[in-house]
Parts: structure tokens; sequence; C-alpha cells
């Protein structure tokens, strides 16, 4: 079978600076990941200098998402090779394991982790109460790369429907990134799903925060125009409020048009498009 | 009631499964609207002609679901299409019966077709072969949600949903699918997905 760089005209380094595009952006392409980082691997391993050993992270983890095994495995174990006392390459193990859904295994993994290194005891009750096995281990991984821990711990949470505890995660992430326009969305959204004026509020003003750190984060745009919507409806809100919702839900409203008008100009979609204008009259104000 | 999956109904649903296959998704099934109703309720079965991909991920925050609801339900009348189920495919490591998300979200569905449907999509049987359907549906009947057995009934034609969707899989035409998030990410994005029902006619 034909190379990817027989069949693409590319050479090792395009490949290589591929795969550093995609961990840059945080791109989950896994399959494309699996092909091109295989094929490095196995070919090119010698030119990759330190590169090696992140591009072998990236392949691991690609390769669970694909079920293959094999390949995350022979990953892992050059890590292991290479790093022999990384916590790091320690929480990949545990992540294979749990992909492999040996939980049970998982769970001893950590424990010995934790047992190695009891500094690395996580204090906070949000974890206490953590319901479901790949939940633990998941916050047990938190003294490696904790962004990224907290992260995907609050979208356990949210998948679980505990909102207030997908909040607490996101706060944290607000806090030690609080130009990270996503984190601010994101918490946006878990307030609105909990509901009530309170968090309808707040929700409204982490969308508006979201969009003056990234005026183009559509879910921003349209979490404002709907909590300024929904606020404006509402029968309990005094009239001043009710204006002054009425005001930003209509300000989103216009930005939203804009948007979709540039990018239909930039584009030729057409009908798609014209169920949107109806779009605004949904809430009756 | 009884429902039937055309072809490019079932074939997206499995393309968007498919292409994100670490992560639950989800998405609405849309049938041609009738002006016929039968008095005793017993019609021909209903066909859904389409699905839209909604998100893939967290499926269980609220604002951008309604967004989706609103807007597609537009796109719905403006095409005289009504929305009369969802489909959910969960992470492969848990099982396949309708969530809370999933009953909420057909709760919603409810009220403008009271017959709708839940399809869940079992992702841990997803093979390039198709050689079985790999989708649950459940039906509403004395308020819970119960498990249809599916036969080929439950498709329009179910060799041909077999052999377009194994194609498209093969091609690795997830890759262009677009769900509502990607809609979100890009407004480019178009979540009808003209390419695909095109590829999806040209092999029919």
């Amino acid at each position: 079978m034909a190379s990817l760089s027989e069949m693409y005209d590319v050479g090792w380094e395009e490949m290589r600076d591929k795969l550093r595009k995609w961990r840059e952006d945080n791109c989950r392409n896994s399959e494309q990941i699996v092909d091109v980082g295989e094929e490095l691997i196995s070919e090119h391993s010698s030119k990759l200098g330190d590169d090696i050993w992140i591009i072998y992270e990236q392949v691991m983890i690609a390769a669970l998402d694909c079920s293959r095994d094999d390949l995350a495995l022979t990953c892992l174990q050059e890590l292991r090779k290479q790093f022999p006392d990384s916590h790091r390459v320690k929480r990949l193990t545990g992540m294979r394991l749990e992909a492999l859904e040996r939980y049970d295994d998982a769970n001893k993994h950590y424990d010995a982790i934790l047992q190695e290194d009891p500094t690395n005891t996580v204090g906070s009750p949000a974890w206490l109460a953590a319901p479901r096995k790949n939940v633990t281990c998941l916050c047990l991984s938190r003294f490696v790369g904790d962004q990224e821990a907290w992260h995907e711990l609050s979208e356990l949470y949210i998948n679980e429907h505990d909102y207030g505890k997908a909040a607490f995660c996101l706060e944290e992430l607000m806090m030690t990134n609080p130009h990270n326009h996503l984190y601010c969305e994101q918490y946006a959204e878990v307030k609105y799903t909990q509901g009530g004026m309170e968090n309808l509020e707040l929700a409204r003003k982490y969308f508006a925060q979201a969009l003056r750190l990234n005026n183009r984060n559509m879910r921003a745009l349209f979490g404002l125009y709907m909590s300024a919507s929904h606020i404006a409806a509402s029968p309990k809100v005094s009239a001043k409020v009710k204006k002054d919702n009425i005001k930003y839900a209509a300000w989103a409203a216009a930005q939203i048009n804009r948007a979709y008008k540039v990018s239909i100009e930039m584009s030729y979609l057409d009908s798609t498009f014209h169920c949107f204008y109806s779009f605004f009259f949904f809430i009756g104000y | 009631m009884h429902i039937q999956l055309t072809s490019q109904a079932y074939c997206k649903m499995l393309l968007h499964t498919a292409k994100y296959p670490h992560c639950a998704v989800n998405g609405l099934l849309v049938a041609e609207k009738t002006k016929e109703k039968k008095k005793d309720g017993h019609g021909g079965p209903v066909l859904c002609v389409d699905c839209v991909p909604l998100f893939h991920g967290t499926l269980a925050l609220a604002p951008m679901l309604e967004v989706a609801l609103t807007l597609i339900d537009s796109w719905c009348k403006e095409n005289n299409y009504v929305i009369v189920g969802y489909y959910q495919a969960n992470e492969q490591t848990q099982d396949s019966r309708p969530n809370q998300v999933a009953q909420k979200v057909a709760a919603r569905i409810s009220e403008n077709f009271n017959e709708a449907v839940i399809v869940m999509v079992d992702s841990s049987r997803l093979t390039m072969s198709c050689f079985e359907p790999i989708v649950f549906i459940y039906d509403h009947v004395e308020n819970k949600w119960k498990n249809r057995e599916v036969t080929t009934d439950a498709f329009e034609d179910w060799n041909e949903a077999q052999t377009i969707t194994s194609a498209l899989l093969v091609g690795r035409s997830y890759e262009n699918l677009i769900d509502f998030d990607n809609h979100l990410d890009d407004l480019r994005n178009d979540w009808t997905n003209p390419a695909i029902n095109k590829s999806v006619l040209d092999l029919c």
C-alpha cells in the first residue's frame, strides 16, 4: 500500500508540522493523526529529534480513540523507556487502561501513583463526590496538566447533569485563564442551563465577557441574545431591567444578522439562512 | 405509530457517529409534512426523510440546543418538514438507553408532533460493512420510553441504506459531515449537508 507521503507528495517535515498544528489547535481528528503519525514514527523517527516524544504522546491518544491499541501500546512503551518516572507518562498509562475499560486496573494504577507521591492529593470538596469510576480516575490526574483535567472534569459533570460542580471547575479555569473566551462562554452556558433569574443574568454577563474577549464567538453572541431575551420576557423583572435587556438582545440580534450576511456573501449559500430571519421573532417582546 | 428511515436519514446518523468516535452525538429526525389526517390515526408509516446532526461532546447544555431547535424549526417550516424524532449515540462506554437529555428533547418535540420517537445509535457496533441495523427505536407508550424491535421494516429500503452507508463510511465522507456545532464554529458550514445529500442521491 502506498504511503501517505507517496500518495500526497508530502515530505516528513510537512507531516511533522501538520501534527504540530493539530496539537496547537487542540484538534481531535484522531484518524488523521494516526495515519500521519504512524508513518512519521515508523519511517522518519530518527529525523524528528526531541519532537518525537510529544508526537508519541499525541499519536498514542489518537490511537486510543481509533481503537488502535497496538499502536497506542508501541508509543506508550517508547515513552516509558525514555521517561521511566514521569507522572505525565503514568497518566497516559492510566488513560490507556480506561480506554480498554479496565477501570479496576486504572484505579489501582492511580492509587499506586498517589502512594508514591502523597503530595499529589486533591483537597477540593468537588472531587470527593465523583459519580463514576472514570471520573474518579480522571480527578486523580489533576497533578498533571491541571487545565486539561479541570476541563475534562467539567465536561464529565455536565454529562452527569451536575451543573453546580461543572460551574466550579469552569470557575477554576477562568481564574487561571482570564483571557480565554471559551471558558467564559462555557461557564455562561452552564449557568443558563441551571436556570432561574440570577443564573440567567450571570449567564448574560459571562456571554458578554466572552464576546469582549473574542467578538467572533458565535455561541457567546447567540447566548447573549437568548439570555437577554428570556430576562426581558420574564414577568418578574422591573421595567428598567426589561428595557436594558431588550437593548442587549437587539444589539446581539443585529450582530448575528451581520455575521450571517458576511458568511453568506463569502460562501454563496442561500436558502438555508433565510430561516434565520424568523428566528428573532420567536420571543415576543 | 410506525416510523421508517430513508437511506439518507440512516446514513447521515451513522456518518455523524463515525466522525466523532470518542464522543456522544445527537441530532433531529425530520419527515415531510402530510396534509391528510387519517381519522383513525392509522395511516401509513411516517417516513423520516432526513436528519440534522446537532452536537458532539457535551449534549447536556441548554442554550445552543434552544438555538438549534428554533433555527431548524424555521427551516422545517420553509421546506414543509416537521421534526418527528431525535437521535443520539452515547459514548462507547455507556449503554444505549435514552438518557435525560434524550427524553427532554423528545418531550419538546412531542409538543409539536405527538408521536415523536427516540432513535439510539449503538456506536459500539458501528462497522464499515453495516451488515446489520445498529439502531434502537423507542416509542413513548404509557408515559415510558419503550424499545421496539428493529427489523428491516424500519427502513424504506434496508439494502439500499446498507449499501450507501457502507460506501460513504469506507470513503470517509464523515470527515465532511457538518453538524450544528461545526456551524457555530464557522457559519459557512452548512448543517443541511448538501454535498453528502448529493452523494447519497448519486448512489441510489
